[in-house]
């Protein structure tokens, strides 16, 4: 598999690590236990397209969202995550 | 108090033995370890990378790279490392993180990594070759020319790397890589290198 880093370009998966769902949104702080738990424990066993956190580690060490389609491997889309620091992040 | 005497030495000291090394005949690959420079990275304050620019642009007279390339200006070489960041590699003091830190007060921080990095300059006829062991990079020269850079992996080790000026006829590149992984990669290098033959030193200059 190779992911196509928005600043570096097409780089082999070796250069990067996983961290999990991008999905998931950190609740407000008054929103109860059960939001809290839902956050930080359960997360969805997706076959099929899916929208992903890499960070691109043995390179420029940016974090991207991948969107990925688990079943295949196919890679739709590449983008900076938001947030991660650089100006072109977000904007 | 003990007294501490501080020797300052390459990371490369102990594992760089200069002279000939690996296949006999003509060295199809040269390595030269590049010692004594001053190397700062820059990165933006978060909403400064137009000001970064603006200032990098004043001080050494050329625009700092917002892609992956080297660019090379009187007397440093500005080396993309990152989004809305790059290295500024010099010699001689004149470019120095006291020096530069007036210039990106307020746009951009600094660190030194002068003595965090060595640096490797790869070239020869079977440059390519070598490195294309060690790298998933494509070096061919229609894709990565003179001033092309990436910040990339060889053998599980972060390392910047960029094509500079041709030596000799033949394209050269060049190699950061962490002080402490230094050793290890270097040895990697050899090992890829030793069927080639190869030229082994270490300059002062670029």
């Amino acid at each position: 598999m190779r992911i196509t880093c928005p600043f570096c370009g097409e780089r082999e998966l070796g250069e990067f690590t996983y961290l999990g769902d991008a999905k998931p949104q950190r609740p407000v702080a008054d929103a109860g236990e059960e939001a809290v738990y839902d956050y930080v424990y359960l997360r969805d066993n997706v076959a099929g397209v899916m929208s992903e956190h890499w960070y691109h580690s043995g390179g420029c060490r940016a974090w991207l969202k991948v969107t990925r389609n688990t079943l295949t491997h196919e890679i739709s889309a590449v983008e900076p995550a938001a947030g991660a620091g650089a100006a072109k992040v977000g904007a | 108090m003990a007294d501490f005497s501080w020797d300052v030495r390459s990371p490369l000291d102990r594992a760089l033995v200069a002279g000939p090394y690996g296949a006999q005949g003509e060295a199809g690959v040269t390595l030269t370890e590049i010692r004594n420079f001053d190397l700062v990275q820059v990165m933006a304050r978060r909403g400064k990378a137009g000001e970064m620019a603006k200032a990098a642009k004043t001080r050494f007279g050329v625009a700092a790279p917002d892609k992956p390339e080297a660019v090379g200006a009187a007397d440093a070489t500005l080396i993309w490392s990152g989004p809305d960041q790059f290295l500024v590699l010099s010699k001689g003091g004149k470019h120095t993180i006291e020096a530069l830190g007036p210039i990106f007060a307020g746009s951009a921080s600094l660190s030194d990594q002068s003595h965090a990095r060595a640096l490797i300059s790869v070239s020869g006829e079977k440059a390519r070759a070598m490195l294309a062991k060690l790298s998933s990079i494509d070096l061919h020269p229609d894709v990565f020319g003179v001033g092309a850079a990436a910040a990339t992996s060889m053998d599980h080790t972060s390392v910047t790397l960029w094509r500079g000026a041709d030596r000799g006829g033949q394209a050269a590149f060049n190699l950061l890589v962490f002080a402490t992984f230094a050793e290890s990669l270097w040895h990697t290098i050899l090992d890829s290198a030793a069927e080639y033959g190869v030229t082994i030193g270490h300059s002062e200059e670029f």
